[in-house]
Protein backbone atom coordinates (compact mmCIF):
# COMPACT_ATOMS: atom_id res chain seq x y z
CA UNK A 1 0.00 0.00 0.00
CA UNK A 2 2.16 3.10 -1.71
CA UNK A 3 0.99 6.62 -0.40
CA UNK A 4 1.49 8.21 -3.65
CA UNK A 5 -1.52 10.38 -3.58
CA UNK A 6 -2.50 12.32 -0.75
CA UNK A 7 -5.72 14.43 0.13
CA UNK A 8 -5.48 17.20 2.07
CA UNK A 9 -8.73 18.75 3.37
CA UNK A 10 -8.10 21.67 5.21
CA UNK A 11 -10.69 24.47 6.20
CA UNK A 12 -7.50 26.56 6.95
CA UNK A 13 -8.55 26.89 10.72
CA UNK A 14 -7.05 24.10 11.74
CA UNK A 15 -4.66 21.90 9.11
CA UNK A 16 -2.21 24.86 7.38
CA UNK A 17 0.63 24.78 5.65
CA UNK A 18 2.79 23.29 8.60
CA UNK A 19 0.71 20.56 9.05
CA UNK A 20 1.32 19.99 5.11
CA UNK A 21 4.69 20.09 5.45
CA UNK A 22 5.15 17.86 8.21
CA UNK A 23 4.23 14.77 5.81
CA UNK A 24 6.39 16.17 2.96
CA UNK A 25 8.47 13.15 4.46
CA UNK A 26 6.43 11.13 2.88
CA UNK A 27 7.78 11.72 -0.44
CA UNK A 28 11.01 9.62 0.99
CA UNK A 29 8.43 6.48 0.55
CA UNK A 30 6.35 7.16 -2.61
CA UNK A 31 4.07 10.36 -2.25
CA UNK A 32 4.20 11.99 -5.82
CA UNK A 33 1.11 14.24 -5.45
CA UNK A 34 -0.77 16.18 -3.08
CA UNK A 35 -4.73 17.34 -3.48
CA UNK A 36 -5.57 20.14 -1.48
CA UNK A 37 -9.51 19.71 -0.78
CA UNK A 38 -11.49 23.18 0.70
CA UNK A 39 -15.06 22.66 1.84
CA UNK A 40 -16.82 25.99 1.97
CA UNK A 41 -20.23 24.84 4.09
CA UNK A 42 -23.32 25.98 2.47
CA UNK A 43 -24.81 27.68 5.32
CA UNK A 44 -22.14 30.08 5.20
CA UNK A 45 -23.16 31.00 1.58
CA UNK A 46 -26.56 30.06 0.98
CA UNK A 47 -30.24 30.99 2.14
CA UNK A 48 -30.02 33.95 4.54
CA UNK A 49 -33.50 35.18 4.98
CA UNK A 50 -34.23 38.15 2.33
CA UNK A 51 -30.71 37.72 0.86
CA UNK A 52 -31.10 34.55 -0.98
CA UNK A 53 -27.93 32.76 -2.12
CA UNK A 54 -24.72 35.03 -1.24
CA UNK A 55 -22.48 35.07 -4.35
CA UNK A 56 -20.56 37.74 -3.14
CA UNK A 57 -19.49 35.87 -0.25
CA UNK A 58 -18.70 32.72 -2.04
CA UNK A 59 -16.87 34.24 -4.63
CA UNK A 60 -15.00 36.07 -1.37
CA UNK A 61 -14.33 32.65 0.27
CA UNK A 62 -13.36 30.93 -2.59
CA UNK A 63 -10.72 33.17 -3.90
CA UNK A 64 -9.77 33.17 0.06
CA UNK A 65 -8.75 29.39 -0.34
CA UNK A 66 -7.72 29.72 -3.95
CA UNK A 67 -4.91 32.57 -2.90
CA UNK A 68 -3.94 29.76 0.32
CA UNK A 69 -3.33 27.14 -1.81
CA UNK A 70 -1.85 29.27 -4.73
CA UNK A 71 0.56 29.75 -2.00
CA UNK A 72 1.14 26.12 -0.51
CA UNK A 73 0.84 24.32 -4.30
CA UNK A 74 4.12 26.90 -5.07
CA UNK A 75 6.44 25.39 -2.55
CA UNK A 76 4.96 21.72 -3.26
CA UNK A 77 5.51 22.19 -7.29
CA UNK A 78 8.84 23.20 -6.51
CA UNK A 79 9.73 20.10 -4.99
CA UNK A 80 8.65 18.21 -8.08
CA UNK A 81 5.77 17.14 -6.80
CA UNK A 82 2.09 17.46 -8.31
CA UNK A 83 -0.29 19.28 -6.97
CA UNK A 84 -4.26 19.62 -7.50
CA UNK A 85 -7.12 21.74 -5.60
CA UNK A 86 -10.73 21.56 -5.47
CA UNK A 87 -12.37 24.26 -3.43
CA UNK A 88 -16.02 23.08 -3.23
CA UNK A 89 -19.48 24.70 -1.89
CA UNK A 90 -21.44 21.91 0.38
CA UNK A 91 -21.62 19.62 3.34
CA UNK A 92 -17.89 18.25 4.64
CA UNK A 93 -18.45 14.69 3.99
CA UNK A 94 -19.76 14.74 0.66
CA UNK A 95 -17.78 16.33 -1.03
CA UNK A 96 -14.88 14.52 0.26
CA UNK A 97 -16.37 11.82 -1.08
CA UNK A 98 -16.88 13.20 -4.59
CA UNK A 99 -13.07 14.23 -4.85
CA UNK A 100 -12.22 10.52 -3.55
CA UNK A 101 -14.06 9.64 -6.62
CA UNK A 102 -12.39 11.86 -8.73
CA UNK A 103 -8.94 12.06 -7.49
CA UNK A 104 -8.33 8.50 -6.09
CA UNK A 105 -5.87 9.21 -3.28
CA UNK A 106 -4.33 6.80 -1.44
CA UNK A 107 -4.35 8.59 2.14
CA UNK A 108 -6.84 11.23 3.40
CA UNK A 109 -5.56 13.66 5.83
CA UNK A 110 -8.31 15.69 8.22
CA UNK A 111 -8.42 17.32 11.12
CA UNK A 112 -10.29 16.49 14.24
CA UNK A 113 -13.66 16.81 14.30
CA UNK A 114 -15.28 20.22 14.81
CA UNK A 115 -18.81 19.33 16.04
CA UNK A 116 -19.99 19.24 19.97
CA UNK A 117 -20.45 16.27 21.70
CA UNK A 118 -24.78 16.31 21.42
CA UNK A 119 -24.44 17.05 17.16
CA UNK A 120 -22.20 14.03 16.94
CA UNK A 121 -24.47 11.64 19.14
CA UNK A 122 -26.93 12.51 16.22
CA UNK A 123 -24.86 12.87 13.48
CA UNK A 124 -21.54 10.96 13.83
CA UNK A 125 -17.85 12.82 13.89
CA UNK A 126 -16.69 13.87 10.69
CA UNK A 127 -14.29 11.20 11.00
CA UNK A 128 -16.51 7.91 11.98
CA UNK A 129 -18.83 9.37 9.25
CA UNK A 130 -15.21 9.47 6.72
CA UNK A 131 -14.44 6.12 8.27
CA UNK A 132 -17.78 4.38 7.91
CA UNK A 133 -18.19 5.57 4.12
CA UNK A 134 -14.89 4.74 2.89
CA UNK A 135 -11.91 2.11 2.52
CA UNK A 136 -8.84 4.76 2.37
CA UNK A 137 -6.21 5.03 5.17
CA UNK A 138 -7.66 8.50 7.35
CA UNK A 139 -4.65 10.50 9.26
CA UNK A 140 -6.58 12.83 11.74
CA UNK A 141 -3.94 15.11 12.04
CA UNK A 142 -4.17 17.37 15.29
CA UNK A 143 -3.49 21.47 15.10
CA UNK A 144 -0.81 23.24 16.91
CA UNK A 145 -2.54 23.33 19.98
CA UNK A 146 -0.98 25.29 23.22
CA UNK A 147 0.81 21.85 23.83
CA UNK A 148 2.66 22.43 20.39
CA UNK A 149 2.38 18.47 20.44
CA UNK A 150 2.07 18.32 16.61
CA UNK A 151 5.56 16.44 15.61
CA UNK A 152 7.49 17.51 12.71
CA UNK A 153 7.90 14.18 11.40
CA UNK A 154 4.72 12.32 12.39
CA UNK A 155 5.76 8.76 11.17
CA UNK A 156 9.26 9.26 12.74
CA UNK A 157 7.53 6.96 15.61
CA UNK A 158 4.44 5.15 15.48
CA UNK A 159 2.28 3.49 17.96
CA UNK A 160 0.57 0.94 16.70
CA UNK A 161 -2.64 -0.73 19.41
CA UNK A 162 -3.18 -3.52 17.63
CA UNK A 163 -6.54 -5.58 18.81
CA UNK A 164 -5.42 -8.42 16.51
CA UNK A 165 -8.90 -7.87 13.93
CA UNK A 166 -7.98 -8.00 10.36
CA UNK A 167 -7.43 -3.57 10.34
CA UNK A 168 -4.98 -4.27 13.02
CA UNK A 169 -3.57 -6.66 10.70
CA UNK A 170 -3.58 -4.69 7.78
CA UNK A 171 -2.12 -1.55 9.59
CA UNK A 172 0.99 -3.51 10.84
CA UNK A 173 1.43 -4.53 6.86
CA UNK A 174 0.67 -0.65 5.72
CA UNK A 175 3.79 0.80 8.71
CA UNK A 176 5.88 -1.90 7.04
CA UNK A 177 5.69 -0.27 3.80
CA UNK A 178 6.71 3.64 5.47
CA UNK A 179 9.75 1.85 6.70
CA UNK A 180 11.77 4.43 5.26
CA UNK A 181 10.23 7.13 7.39
CA UNK A 182 10.42 5.55 10.70
CA UNK A 183 13.02 5.57 13.51
CA UNK A 184 10.96 2.99 15.85
CA UNK A 185 7.35 1.54 16.22
CA UNK A 186 6.25 0.64 19.49
CA UNK A 187 3.19 -2.07 19.30
CA UNK A 188 0.99 -2.75 22.14
CA UNK A 189 -2.32 -5.02 23.06
CA UNK A 190 -4.52 -3.76 26.00
CA UNK A 191 -6.07 -6.49 28.13
CA UNK A 192 -9.01 -5.91 29.33
CA UNK A 193 -8.95 -6.43 33.23
CA UNK A 194 -12.17 -8.86 33.08
CA UNK A 195 -9.70 -11.30 31.39
CA UNK A 196 -7.27 -11.36 34.58
CA UNK A 197 -9.57 -12.10 36.68
CA UNK A 198 -8.74 -15.55 38.36
CA UNK A 199 -7.59 -16.69 41.12
CA UNK A 200 -4.38 -17.87 39.79
CA UNK A 201 -1.68 -16.05 39.69
CA UNK A 202 -0.19 -18.62 36.89
CA UNK A 203 -3.75 -18.08 34.52
CA UNK A 204 -2.79 -14.31 34.10
CA UNK A 205 0.89 -14.57 33.73
CA UNK A 206 -0.03 -17.23 31.20
CA UNK A 207 -2.40 -14.81 29.15
CA UNK A 208 0.01 -11.56 29.47
CA UNK A 209 2.43 -14.85 28.12
CA UNK A 210 0.17 -15.00 25.33
CA UNK A 211 -0.29 -12.11 24.24
CA UNK A 212 3.30 -11.27 24.71
CA UNK A 213 4.25 -13.98 22.02
CA UNK A 214 2.07 -12.45 19.78
CA UNK A 215 3.07 -9.46 19.72
CA UNK A 216 6.55 -10.20 19.42
CA UNK A 217 6.12 -12.44 16.57
CA UNK A 218 4.71 -9.10 15.19
CA UNK A 219 7.37 -7.16 16.17
CA UNK A 220 9.92 -9.94 14.37
CA UNK A 221 7.88 -8.72 10.55
CA UNK A 222 8.77 -5.21 11.77
CA UNK A 223 12.18 -6.25 12.51
CA UNK A 224 12.85 -8.74 9.22
CA UNK A 225 11.63 -5.51 7.35
CA UNK A 226 14.73 -3.35 8.96
CA UNK A 227 12.28 -1.56 11.70
CA UNK A 228 13.31 -1.52 15.47
CA UNK A 229 10.56 -2.14 17.47
CA UNK A 230 9.39 -2.70 21.04
CA UNK A 231 6.36 -4.43 22.51
CA UNK A 232 3.73 -3.47 25.25
CA UNK A 233 1.11 -5.10 26.57
CA UNK A 234 -0.97 -2.89 28.68
CA UNK A 235 -4.35 -4.08 31.11
CA UNK A 236 -7.13 -1.31 31.74
CA UNK A 237 -9.37 0.26 29.78
CA UNK A 238 -8.00 0.51 26.09
CA UNK A 239 -8.89 4.28 24.90
CA UNK A 240 -6.86 5.29 28.45
CA UNK A 241 -4.23 3.04 28.05
CA UNK A 242 -3.43 3.58 24.88
CA UNK A 243 -3.24 7.13 24.96
CA UNK A 244 -1.23 6.14 28.02
CA UNK A 245 1.17 4.32 26.46
CA UNK A 246 1.37 7.49 23.21
CA UNK A 247 2.53 9.40 26.28
CA UNK A 248 4.85 7.14 28.06
CA UNK A 249 6.80 6.07 24.55
CA UNK A 250 7.04 9.70 23.22
CA UNK A 251 4.94 8.65 19.97
CA UNK A 252 4.78 10.48 17.19
CA UNK A 253 0.85 9.33 16.31
CA UNK A 254 -1.46 6.60 16.89
CA UNK A 255 -2.30 3.82 14.28
CA UNK A 256 -5.20 2.36 14.71
CA UNK A 257 -7.39 -0.31 12.65
CA UNK A 258 -10.48 1.27 11.67
CA UNK A 259 -14.11 -0.98 11.24
CA UNK A 260 -16.13 0.40 8.95
CA UNK A 261 -19.17 -1.04 11.17
CA UNK A 262 -21.40 1.87 12.89
CA UNK A 263 -24.48 -0.22 14.98
CA UNK A 264 -26.49 2.01 17.34
CA UNK A 265 -24.20 0.94 20.55
CA UNK A 266 -21.32 2.17 18.44
CA UNK A 267 -22.96 5.71 17.88
CA UNK A 268 -24.23 6.37 21.21
CA UNK A 269 -21.58 5.13 23.31
CA UNK A 270 -18.44 5.62 20.84
CA UNK A 271 -15.87 3.83 19.55
CA UNK A 272 -12.40 3.67 20.63
CA UNK A 273 -10.99 4.68 17.07
CA UNK A 274 -13.03 7.66 17.45
CA UNK A 275 -12.66 8.39 21.01
CA UNK A 276 -8.76 8.46 20.24
CA UNK A 277 -8.89 9.61 16.72
CA UNK A 278 -11.29 13.41 18.31
CA UNK A 279 -10.12 13.71 21.51
CA UNK A 280 -6.49 12.84 21.52
CA UNK A 281 -3.43 15.27 21.22
CA UNK A 282 -2.15 12.53 19.03
CA UNK A 283 -2.24 12.51 14.74
CA UNK A 284 -4.08 9.28 14.33
CA UNK A 285 -3.54 7.09 11.47
CA UNK A 286 -6.95 4.45 10.87
CA UNK A 287 -6.21 1.70 8.59
CA UNK A 288 -9.32 0.02 7.22
CA UNK A 289 -9.37 -3.69 7.03
CA UNK A 290 -8.57 -4.91 2.97
CA UNK A 291 -11.98 -7.01 3.44
CA UNK A 292 -15.17 -5.67 3.37
CA UNK A 293 -17.17 -5.30 6.06
CA UNK A 294 -20.75 -5.43 6.31
CA UNK A 295 -21.83 -2.03 7.60
CA UNK A 296 -24.66 -2.40 10.24
CA UNK B 1 -11.21 29.49 -41.08
CA UNK B 2 -11.07 30.45 -37.30
CA UNK B 3 -8.35 29.33 -34.81
CA UNK B 4 -9.40 26.76 -32.62
CA UNK B 5 -8.04 27.77 -29.06
CA UNK B 6 -8.21 25.35 -26.01
CA UNK B 7 -9.15 26.77 -22.79
CA UNK B 8 -7.81 24.64 -19.84
CA UNK B 9 -9.02 25.83 -16.48
CA UNK B 10 -10.99 24.43 -13.72
CA UNK B 11 -12.23 28.12 -12.86
CA UNK B 12 -16.06 27.94 -14.84
CA UNK B 13 -15.57 31.88 -14.39
CA UNK B 14 -12.46 32.25 -15.98
CA UNK B 15 -14.07 30.05 -18.38
CA UNK B 16 -16.82 31.93 -19.45
CA UNK B 17 -14.57 35.11 -19.73
CA UNK B 18 -11.81 33.54 -21.86
CA UNK B 19 -14.82 31.98 -23.71
CA UNK B 20 -16.66 35.29 -24.58
CA UNK B 21 -12.97 37.49 -24.77
CA UNK B 22 -12.43 34.49 -27.79
CA UNK B 23 -15.47 34.43 -29.51
CA UNK B 24 -15.58 38.45 -29.87
CA UNK B 25 -12.40 37.73 -32.10
CA UNK B 26 -13.50 35.32 -34.10
CA UNK B 27 -11.67 32.71 -32.21
CA UNK B 28 -13.59 29.27 -31.88
CA UNK B 29 -13.30 28.82 -27.91
CA UNK B 30 -12.94 24.41 -27.14
CA UNK B 31 -12.77 24.16 -22.98
CA UNK B 32 -11.68 21.62 -20.80
CA UNK B 33 -11.81 21.79 -16.98
CA UNK B 34 -8.65 19.88 -15.72
CA UNK B 35 -5.44 18.64 -17.06
CA UNK B 36 -6.49 14.81 -17.81
CA UNK B 37 -9.66 16.72 -19.87
CA UNK B 38 -7.08 18.91 -21.38
CA UNK B 39 -5.02 16.33 -23.08
CA UNK B 40 -7.67 14.63 -23.92
CA UNK B 41 -8.92 17.43 -25.92
CA UNK B 42 -6.11 18.56 -27.54
CA UNK B 43 -5.25 14.89 -28.53
CA UNK B 44 -8.76 14.99 -29.90
CA UNK B 45 -9.04 18.38 -31.63
CA UNK B 46 -6.01 19.39 -32.36
CA UNK B 47 -6.22 22.77 -31.56
CA UNK B 48 -4.08 26.05 -32.55
CA UNK B 49 -2.95 27.22 -29.82
CA UNK B 50 -3.54 26.31 -25.99
CA UNK B 51 -4.24 28.59 -23.03
CA UNK B 52 -3.42 26.71 -19.49
CA UNK B 53 -3.91 27.39 -15.95
CA UNK B 54 -1.49 25.62 -13.62
CA UNK B 55 -3.02 24.45 -9.82
CA UNK B 56 -6.22 22.17 -11.30
CA UNK B 57 -7.85 19.36 -10.05
CA UNK B 58 -6.47 15.88 -11.56
CA UNK B 59 -3.67 16.91 -13.28
CA UNK B 60 -2.03 20.06 -13.00
CA UNK B 61 -0.91 22.74 -16.27
CA UNK B 62 2.83 21.82 -14.44
CA UNK B 63 2.72 18.20 -15.70
CA UNK B 64 0.07 18.98 -18.47
CA UNK B 65 2.93 21.44 -20.38
CA UNK B 66 5.50 19.51 -19.42
CA UNK B 67 3.83 16.27 -21.44
CA UNK B 68 2.84 18.65 -24.40
CA UNK B 69 6.48 19.84 -24.57
CA UNK B 70 7.60 16.94 -24.82
CA UNK B 71 6.20 14.86 -27.33
CA UNK B 72 6.69 15.43 -30.72
CA UNK B 73 3.24 15.63 -32.31
CA UNK B 74 2.02 17.90 -29.79
CA UNK B 75 5.33 20.36 -28.90
CA UNK B 76 4.89 22.95 -31.69
CA UNK B 77 1.49 23.69 -30.19
CA UNK B 78 1.90 27.48 -28.54
CA UNK B 79 0.88 27.55 -25.00
CA UNK B 80 0.05 30.43 -23.43
CA UNK B 81 -0.05 30.18 -19.31
CA UNK B 82 -2.68 31.50 -17.80
CA UNK B 83 -2.32 30.94 -13.78
CA UNK B 84 -2.29 32.65 -10.41
CA UNK B 85 0.58 30.87 -9.74
CA UNK B 86 4.38 33.23 -10.43
CA UNK B 87 6.66 32.19 -13.52
CA UNK B 88 9.20 31.80 -10.70
CA UNK B 89 7.80 28.85 -9.06
CA UNK B 90 6.57 27.94 -12.74
CA UNK B 91 10.16 27.74 -13.71
CA UNK B 92 11.62 26.19 -10.20
CA UNK B 93 8.63 23.54 -10.75
CA UNK B 94 10.09 22.44 -14.33
CA UNK B 95 13.88 23.04 -13.33
CA UNK B 96 13.02 20.35 -10.80
CA UNK B 97 11.32 18.44 -13.08
CA UNK B 98 13.92 18.33 -15.84
CA UNK B 99 16.35 17.32 -13.42
CA UNK B 100 14.36 14.57 -12.04
CA UNK B 101 13.45 13.27 -15.31
CA UNK B 102 16.39 14.55 -17.56
CA UNK B 103 14.66 16.32 -20.46
CA UNK B 104 14.57 20.03 -20.28
CA UNK B 105 11.36 22.00 -21.44
CA UNK B 106 11.39 25.06 -23.07
CA UNK B 107 9.72 28.33 -21.53
CA UNK B 108 6.59 29.22 -22.32
CA UNK B 109 5.26 31.24 -25.25
CA UNK B 110 3.56 33.91 -22.90
CA UNK B 111 3.55 33.44 -19.17
CA UNK B 112 0.45 36.21 -17.85
CA UNK B 113 -0.90 35.85 -14.56
CA UNK B 114 -4.34 35.96 -13.25
CA UNK B 115 -6.27 38.45 -13.89
CA UNK B 116 -5.56 39.01 -17.22
CA UNK B 117 -7.43 42.03 -19.72
CA UNK B 118 -8.57 41.17 -22.91
CA UNK B 119 -6.53 42.68 -24.89
CA UNK B 120 -3.29 41.64 -23.22
CA UNK B 121 -4.47 37.98 -24.27
CA UNK B 122 -5.52 38.85 -27.03
CA UNK B 123 -2.28 40.20 -28.22
CA UNK B 124 -0.79 37.39 -26.97
CA UNK B 125 -2.54 34.75 -29.12
CA UNK B 126 -1.90 36.81 -31.75
CA UNK B 127 1.44 36.95 -31.40
CA UNK B 128 2.27 33.04 -30.54
CA UNK B 129 0.15 32.10 -33.28
CA UNK B 130 2.45 34.73 -35.92
CA UNK B 131 5.35 32.64 -34.45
Amino acid sequence: MKIKKLLFVTKFEDLCYNSLNSLLDLTKASLEHVVFLNVIEKEKVAMHRGAGYIKEEEVKLKETANIRFIDWAENLFELGLEVGAHINVGSLIPEILKTIETEKPDLIVIGRSHKGPLEQLYSRSDVTELIRRISIPVLVFKHMNEDNIVPDKPFRKPLLATNWSDSSINAAEYINDLKELIDEVNVMYVTNEKQLKSKSTHKVQKIRKQERAKLDELCDTFEDNGIKTRAHVYVGDPEKEIIKAAKEYQASMIVLGSSSRTSIIERWMGSITRTIADKSIYPCLLIPSNKKEASK
Amino acid sequence: MSKKVLVVDDDPDVRTFIVTVLEENNFTPIVAQDGVEGLQKIEEENPDLVTLDVLMPRGSGIRLYRKLKTDPSLKNIPVIMLTGITLKSFLRSQKTLSEFQGEKVPVPDFYLEKPVEPEELIDAINESLKG
